[in-house]
Order: C-alpha cells, then sequence, then structure tokens
C-alpha cells in the first residue's frame, strides 16, 4: 500500500477516525500496529527484520541508559551501531562487495564463485536504521533520555508515515510528542489535509508526468541525441523534487492529522544560491543525520588540519551519502561529486564573501538569478549519475550532451509544463512574498475553498493516478 | 579572565571567520543571525578559539551549544 493507491484513501481516513477515538494511553500501541499493519501490506516477511532493529535499539539504550561509566556507554553504543547495520550491509550492500572483491580476485588470477543473494530489499531499511543509529549516538551524547517504553521505540522506528521514505526523524523531536499523543485539532487536521493536497500534486501532476519523459529518454538513451538528453537531465531534479518532496508533504500531513508533527524534508532547494545552500534545502533530515552523525565527529577530529579538514570530512561525508543511495558506483561516484562541488565552495567561501559584501551582490536579483542557475545547472549534472545504472551509460550521456547536437525528442505535454509553471509559481511565493498572494492560507474562505478544489480538480484531470512507485523506495 | 576580555576575543575570531567586521555578539546570538555561520565555517570558528585561548573542546561539549552565551560561558569554566 503507497500514498497513491486506492487502498490508502480507505485505509488513512479510518486510522485517523479510530485515532481520536481510543483511549489516549492506547494510541501509540494503536499506531504502532497500524504501522506494522501498513508495512505487512507490502513486505510481510520484513517487518521481524524492522521487529528485530527495534528490539536491539531498545535494549542497547536501556543498557545504555543502566551505567554511568562513559566509556562502557561508548561500547555498547558501537556494538548497538553494528548490530543494527549488520541486516542494511546484508540486504544492501552484499552483493556489491562479493562482486568487487570476485572481480578483484579474478584480475589478480584467482577464480573463486562466493555465492550471491537474491532476497527483495527490504523497503525503508536504510531510513529506520539510520533513525535507529542516530537515537543510539543521541543517548550517548546524553541529547535525549532513554525511552523506557517499547511501543514508543517501536512506533519511532515504523510510523507508517514516514517509514518508506523518511524523513528521517529524531528520537527528541518524536519521543516527547508520542508521551502526549494529543486528540486531532480542527487545525491539525486542515494543516494535514493540505499538505497532503500538495503533496498529491507534487507527486502526481509533477513528477509522475515528467516521469514519464525522463524515464523515456534515460531508459533508451543510446537512441537520443544529445538535445534531448541536456533537456531530460534539466527534467530530472524537478522531476525528484517533485517526487520525494511530495512523499514527504503527504508523510508530514498524514502525521499532522493525528496533531504529530515532524520535521521538514525540503525548502525550496531551486532557490539556492550556492551548493552548500542547497544541500541545506534538499533531503533535509538526511543531510541534517548526515551532518550531526558523520560530518561533524569527522571535522572534529580532523579540525587540526583547519580547511583541509573541512575538505577531508565533506568528502567522506558525501561517500557515505552516495553509498547510502545506492551499492553501485555510480552512486559513490554521485557522492563524491557533491564532496568535489562543496569542497570547492569551502575553499573559495572567503574570496565569494568578500566580493559579495564589496559589491553588495547579495541584494541583486539579477547575481541571485545567475546563482540560483548555476547551482541547478551543477546539481543536474551530478544527478546524472544517480539517473544512470552505470558508470559507462553515465559517460556516454554526457558525451552525447556535450558533442551530439539534434532536433529535441517532444513528449513532454502541456500538462506537464502547467503543472511545473504552478509548481514554480508557489515556491515563488513561498520564497519572495510569503505573506502575499496567498491561497490554500487565505483569509477568504471562498479563495480558500477555490483553491483546494482547484489543485484537487488538477490532480484528478492531469495527475498520472496509475499507483505508479515512489523513487525513494529503492533506497 | 574576565567575561569582556573573552567577548572582545571572540568578536575579532567571528569578523575574520565569518568575514564580516560589523558582528557584534550578543548571548541569545545563534548560527541562524549570522550570514556564513554554517556547518562548514563553525568547525573552523571552534579551531580558532581553541587556538587563541588555548583550550581544547569536547565533542560532547560542542553538541551542547546552542547559541553564543553558552560557548562563552564553555570557554569562562575551561579558562578557570
Amino acid at each position: 500500500m503507497t500514498f497513491t493507491s486506492f487502498e490508502f484513501l480507505l485505509f488513512f481516513p479510518v486510522v485517523v477516525l479510530l485515532y481520536n477515538i481510543i483511549p489516549q494511553k492506547l494510541r501509540v500501541w494503536y499506531l504502532l500496529v497500524v504501522s506494522y499493519v501498513f508495512y505487512a501490506f507490502m513486505q510481510p516477511v520484513y517487518l521481524v527484520l524492522l521487529a528485530a532493529v527495534t528490539g536491539i535499539t531498545y535494549g542497547f539504550t536501556r543498557w545504555m541508559g543502566a551505567t554511568d561509566d562513559d566509556d562502557k556507554k561508548k561500547r555498547i553504543m558501537i556494538w548497538g551501531i553494528i548490530l543494527v547495520l549488520l541486516p542494511l550491509f546484508f540486504f544492501k550492500y552484499y552483493n556489491f562487495v562479493n562482486e568487487s572483491i570476485t572481480a578483484l580476485l579474478t584480475a589478480i588470477g584467482f577464480h573463486t564463485a562466493i555465492p550471491k543473494i537474491s532476497w527483495m530489499l527490504p523497503v525503508g531499511i536504510s531510513f529506520y536504521t539510520f533513525m535507529s543509529i542516530g537515537y543510539l549516538v543521541d543517548v550517548n551524547n546524553e541529547e535525549v533520555e532513554v525511552e523506557t517504553n517499547i511501543g514508543s521505540v517501536g512506533l519511532f522506528l515504523s510510523f507508517f508515515p514516514y517509514i518508506l521514505s523518511g524523513p528521517i526523524e529524531r528520537a527528541g523531536n518524536m519521543f516527547p510528542q508520542l508521551k502526549k499523543m494529543p486528540t486531532s485539532q480542527p487545525s491539525d487536521l486542515t494543516a494535514g489535509l493540505k499538505l497532503m493536497l500538495w503533496g498529491y500534486f507534487m507527486k502526481l501532476c509533477v513528477a509522475d508526468r515528467l516521469g514519464i519523459y525522463v524515464d523515456a529518454v534515460f531508459n533508451n538513451f543510446v537512441n537520443h541525441n544529445g538535445t534531448t538528453l541536456a533537456f531530460a537531465t534539466l527534467l530530472y531534479p524537478i522531476q525528484v523534487y517533485a517526487d520525494l518532496g511530495g512523499y514527504s508533504l503527504l508523510a508530514i500531513g498524514a502525521a499532522r492529522c493525528m496533531g504529530l508533527k515532524i520535521i521538514p524534508n525540503f525548502n525550496r532547494p531551486f532557490f539556492a544560491t550556492s551548493m552548500s545552500e542547497l544541500w541545506r534545502r534538499w533531503h533535509m533530515s538526511f543531510i541534517n543525520w548526515l551532518t550531526d552523525y558523520i560530518y561533524t565527529p569527522l571535522s572534529f577530529a580532523l579540525r587540526s588540519w583547519k580547511i583541509w579538514g573541512i575538505v577531508c570530512a565533506l568528502m567522506l561525508t558525501f561517500l557515505v551519502s552516495g553509498i547510502w543511495h545506492g551499492a553501485a558506483i555510480t552512486s559513490i561516484v554521485w557522492g563524491l561529486v557533491q564532496g568535489v562541488y562543496l569542497s570547492l565552495e569551502a575553499l573559495l567561501q572567503k574570496k565569494r564573501s568578500s566580493m559579495e559584501s564589496k559589491h553588495n551582490l547579495n541584494k541583486k536579483w539579477w547575481y541571485i538569478l545567475i546563482c540560483c542557475v548555476v547551482v541547478y545547472l551543477l546539481f543536474a549534472f551530478s544527478q546524472i549519475f544517480g539517473r544512470c545504472a552505470t558508470l559507462s551509460d553515465a559517460w556516454i550521456v554526457i558525451r552525447k550532451i556535450f558533442n551530439v547536437r539534434g532536433s529535441l525528442f517532444e513528449e513532454v505535454t502541456t500538462y506537464g509544463w502547467f503543472s511545473i509553471l504552478i509548481l514554480f509559481v508557489k515556491d515563488f511565493r513561498d520564497e519572495f512574498f510569503p505573506n502575499q498572494f496567498r491561497l490554500f492560507e487565505s483569509s477568504h474562505i471562498v479563495i480558500r475553498f477555490i483553491s483546494y478544489a482547484v489543485i484537487a480538480f488538477l490532480i484528478v484531470s492531469i495527475g498520472v493516478l496509475d499507483g505508479g512507485q515512489f523513487i525513494y523506495f529503492q533506497f | 579572565m574576565e567575561r569582556e576580555l573573552i567577548i572582545e576575543k571572540l568578536t575579532s575570531i567571528f569578523h575574520d571567520v565569518f568575514g564580516d567586521n560589523s558582528i557584534v555578539l550578543r548571548d541569545d546570538m545563534t548560527a541562524a543571525d549570522v550570514e556564513n555561520w554554517d556547518s562548514l565555517t563553525h568547525m573552523l570558528m571552534i579551531t580558532k578559539v581553541e587556538e587563541v585561548f588555548g583550550i581544547k573542546f569536547k565533542l560532547k561539549e560542542l553538541n551542547k551549544l546552542k547559541m553564543v552565551g553558552d560557548l562563552i560561558t564553555i570557554i569562562e569554566s575551561k579558562l578557570q
């Protein structure tokens, strides 16, 4: 069951209704059962894995809470992290490591055949594993209290709005809310449903419509010229933004309908004027997780190297980011390209700042526009490695973009352009005129309801309603 | 070292690292109030603070810093 399936439209209102009817003290357990049922609709067998990671997380954090010895606490944390990482490694990286070692051994003359595994990747495993690690580290750093209710730990790791594709939640945000489990207020329901409506628009009208074109081009890149490949490359970041951004809004909105506030994931990324700003606006829950648990400890450990310590920490952090995205060389290259962008930016930061303040550039619209365009182009280029299956495919696409001209394969429909335009106008308004031209938030009830009706009508009339998957389910 | 002297030295570190000589430190100031104060420049600032004051931070202490006032207090406690 996904958010765009017909079953979810029946499932969700019943879940919210029952949540508000049952006594407050049973709500954690109720949502835990609901979340497990939701997961079981997709992969019942892997519930065992989710329950095991929950058991390990609960047991190890309780164990850490029972000791005052900092070194012992740290050792328990490290063993906890290793144990919760084992299933992720086994299901996601085993084949990749296996094939790499086999290829290496073959290259030096040894022929071995270590058996492959061909089980499906458990959905959401990268997300709940990272949430578990975050909680273990937070307990070690004394940033959160140890949660003694196993139901709360279970729900924190499995909450159905975010288990499949994030946002990657934090113990510090969720546990205080799970203690209260408030009754939904009318304001929660309206705020949640508005977010969900916009999330459906982003997913069904923008992401899936662009997906038809981008998939048609990239899945058959050999037969397309450089002009078409360049065009598809430019559209792909918008598709991913609308897909994961749309999913995130559906998750945040669904939780909000039950009075729970989960962390944001996107903040109009394409208005970023630098790569580092883009990464503060794009997949924020993931990048904040990396910053807190990988980048900060690394840059702290390497701080005596000054700026070069920062560069090393950045490269290693984005290497992890690439590996998280997929067990493939393309994902690793994708991560390294981001690391190179950010490292160059860090090295040039002082010069850029002094030039900007000298000429007061940050206030000039044309400078902001140029920066946004350059950042977008750099990001779109890097996404070629995220979209192509192999490094040689990505290399062919890049070579064609720069060498092979031709006429454009024109298949993006008027509906697609119209949807992108609406998304752009909405984000533009939110970025530069947040208190003007309000529609969903208008003080006039008529304007509000007309806006809801128009977006709902667009979803039904031009959305791609085939129950398609979300891009980030594969991670 | 007196708090005023710490603030004076810290101000000059902020001016240098964040490239803005108009920064005036306040206890409740956070990264959101200072342009260019991000996760990259943060560690450069921390390294400079360690150098200038001759102290060493622990990662746990850094994780607990929420605002400039916290930083001043921790420097003060380390110098005593």
